[in-house]
């Protein structure tokens, strides 16, 4: 197989990836038993692991508690060439006690964590049983952006933008105008069966947690972040962290969050989603106070009637 | 005729530093300079060796490579030697603390020099971009990019294998290399292939990381196919990857990462996970995943396993880019790297 040009090899591979990682998307969803083969495969390593190794699943706490109880033994000892003898010895000593403490301090700090992570699933299975957290996904995912409201972000962002990227980007509705417009843009979306289709089509779409995907940018590393479907869900904390990240990510570029009003809910989504998400009146407000100048530009579409332009100068 | 001092905590050619060492001086002495090598140990590989302690005049040129914290480092930031630090990456210590602790200072004292080197460095030449933009985070000002040399070696034609499909990896064990992924991975793959192995090729870096691999592939009853070979000579590489199904990286940190162009070099078809220097140094000649969990890693392997015209495109893909890193081509780059730097 031959490609005639650097980026259809990309599109070509990058199509490939997000095939892959579609089917064990869908693998998943179809077959509770492999999921749950995957946490048991994760759990086993959690159990062979020392406490600090195995990371993730919001043990970050422990891991702390592990880092602080660590003991380095080997100090480097840089020295003239007379008096190295010397510090070699005292070094040799100092290795072999504080090898020794350090054993028994990580012993206990090993029994401690080991306690402290049964703590931690005991409360899971107390929450799961209370029922805590319920309500999640019970409320319909947002739409994708009709072309409309596309082409009136394209519109807003230009053609001399810079570096694009669109979080929460779905298919790749936002992403194919800027695309076209020949702007340097990929677009990211938590849900990896939802990009496919824009995968095939050459974008550079790519399956990743938007958030945490944002918080990786370099300061100043795009010309514009566009922000669409994840930010109905957040609560005011994590939307100012995304207002934050978002600033630093395009220095002195622009920042478009298309957020519906929360006040068009009806009943059903007003309820599932309580306390969630922000209206452009208030993302306009914590852009403002962050030092963005901000535009609210009217769409004609029903739910996303106002997009929040902020631009940092 | 100008002297060239290359300064390398230990000069031995199993190790990539070592090896690229070795190689730097042929492209210098090319050029028509004299080089030494200056070490902390005593070593047999090179004539022109001293050791730190008689090093007292620098030559015109000092170059410095830095992979983890040294006396040399030391003595050049004593001095304030306007030297060329060469830059291999230093592994982030969180990685390995919870493993080895007293490997970790070491690494810390690396980082450290890196920022006490930045202001007097005449240039840095970092093997990736993703190294220089750490340089260039830290401080430095002239950063060039050149990629490791590394030794071509009769690597053979890849998938030679017509048995059971052999998923392979080769680097030190140790955990920021994270073979425990790739053992995860096979515990998935286990459902739909059940012959496939894994072999992993490469030194203990860590004991106890390794212990952890054994009673992690027992418990998830995959032991029997799981191969640890330890560190091999070039003629046992070129077999393991002349039997390799498909060459699979799941690190969460790496510099540059000759295995994997030695992979693509062998024509075995690469997945890697996409951390670190991995996306840059594969590019698309393979599979760079954002996800490494066990089911996505085993559903990109059977994928390869069972689709001959992507495997075969993959491998295509993999030797082009290979082509990048041939001796010529980073020779090549590496001059330009030194360029004006070294006196007539």
């Amino acid at each position: 197989m031959t490609h005639a040009n650097a980026a259809d090899s990309q599109a070509y591979i990058n199509r490939v990836r997000a095939e892959i990682e579609a089917e064990a998307e869908a693998r998943r969803r179809r077959d509770p038993e492999l999921e749950r083969r995957e946490r048991e495969i994760e759990r086993m390593w959690i159990e062979v692991a020392p406490p600090g190794a195995a990371g993730s699943q919001g043990e970050l706490l422990l891991d702390r508690a592990d880092r602080l109880a660590m003991i380095d033994v080997d100090v480097p000892l840089g020295s003239r060439p007379g008096i190295r003898q010397m510090k070699g010895v005292i070094r040799k000593g100092a290795y072999w006690y504080l090898r020794y403490v350090a054993d028994q301090v990580n012993a206990l700090n090993n029994i401690l964590t080991r306690l402290l992570r049964r703590f931690d699933e005991r409360i899971n299975a107390l929450e799961a049983a209370a029922g805590v957290g319920d309500g999640d996904g019970l409320a319909e995912s947002v739409p994708e952006p009709t072309d409309a409201v596309a082409d009136v972000v394209a519109s807003v962002l230009g053609s001399q933008v810079g570096r694009t990227m669109v979080l929460g980007c779905g298919s790749g509705v936002l992403v194919r105008p800027l695309h076209e417009a020949g702007i340097t843009v990929h677009g990211v979306d938590r849900d990896a069966l939802n990009i496919l289709p824009g995968v095939r089509d050459g974008l550079d779409l790519r399956a990743a947690e938007p958030a945490a995907h944002l918080a990786e940018a370099r300061p100043g590393e795009f010309g514009a972040v566009v922000a669409a479907g994840f930010v109905e869900d957040l609560g005011p904390t994590a939307a100012q962290r995304i207002v934050e990240q978002s600033i630093a990510a395009v220095g002195n570029g622009t920042v478009v969050i298309l957020a519906s009003d929360p006040g068009d809910r009806g009943v059903v989504e007003r309820e599932l989603r309580a306390g969630r998400g922000l209206s452009p009146a208030t993302w306009s407000y914590l852009f403002e106070r962050a030092g963005a100048t901000v535009d609210l530009v009217e769409t004609t579409d029903l739910r996303l009637r106002t997009l929040v332009v902020a631009r940092l100068v | 005729m100008s002297v060239v001092d290359l300064l390398v905590p230990e000069l031995t050619s199993g190790d990539a530093i070592g090896a690229h060492t070795l190689l730097l001086r042929d492209v210098f002495v090319e050029q028509g300079a004299s080089v030494r090598f200056v070490v902390e140990q005593p070593s047999s590989l090179a004539d022109e060796v001293i050791v730190l302690s008689a090093w007292k005049k620098p030559g015109d040129l000092v170059v410095l490579q830095h992979g983890i914290g040294s006396q040399l480092a030391a003595t050049v930031i004593e001095r304030q030697l306007p030297v060329v630090l060469n830059y291999h990456n230093i592994t982030p210590p969180e990685f390995v603390e919870a493993w080895d602790a007293g490997h970790v200072a070491g690494l810390r004292w690396g980082r450290r020099q890196l920022h006490q080197l930045a202001p007097f460095a005449r240039r840095a030449v970092a093997d990736s971009q993703y190294n220089a933009n750490e340089l260039i985070d830290v401080g430095f000002s002239d950063v060039r990019v050149a990629p490791v040399l590394w030794n071509v070696r009769e690597l053979g034609a890849g998938d030679t294998n017509r048995g059971d499909p052999v998923v392979l990896f080769v680097g030190r064990v140790t955990a920021n290399k994270c073979q425990h992924d790739l053992v995860a991975a096979m515990g998935a793959l286990a459902l739909t292939h059940p012959t496939a192995r894994l072999v992993i090729v490469g030194a203990a870096a860590s004991a106890s990381y390794r212990r952890a691999l054994d009673a992690y592939a027992t418990r998830l009853g995959v032991a029997e196919r799981v191969e640890f070979v330890g560190a091999v000579d070039d003629t046992t590489l070129a077999s393991h990857l002349a039997g390799a199904s498909v060459f699979v990286c799941l690190s969460e940190h790496e510099g540059f990462c000759v295995p994997v162009v030695e992979a693509m070099a062998a024509g075995v078809p690469v997945i890697a996970y996409g951390a670190a220097v991995l996306p840059e140094t594969v590019a698309h000649a393979g599979i760079v995943l954002g996800d490494k969990s066990p089911s996505t890693v085993a559903t990109a392997i059977a994928r390869i396993l069972d689709d001959p015209a992507l495997r075969q495109d993959l491998i295509e893909r993999g030797r082009l880019r290979a082509e990048d890193f041939s001796p010529v081509n980073s020779r090549t780059a590496t001059w330009a790297a030194y360029d004006g730097l070294v006196p007539e």
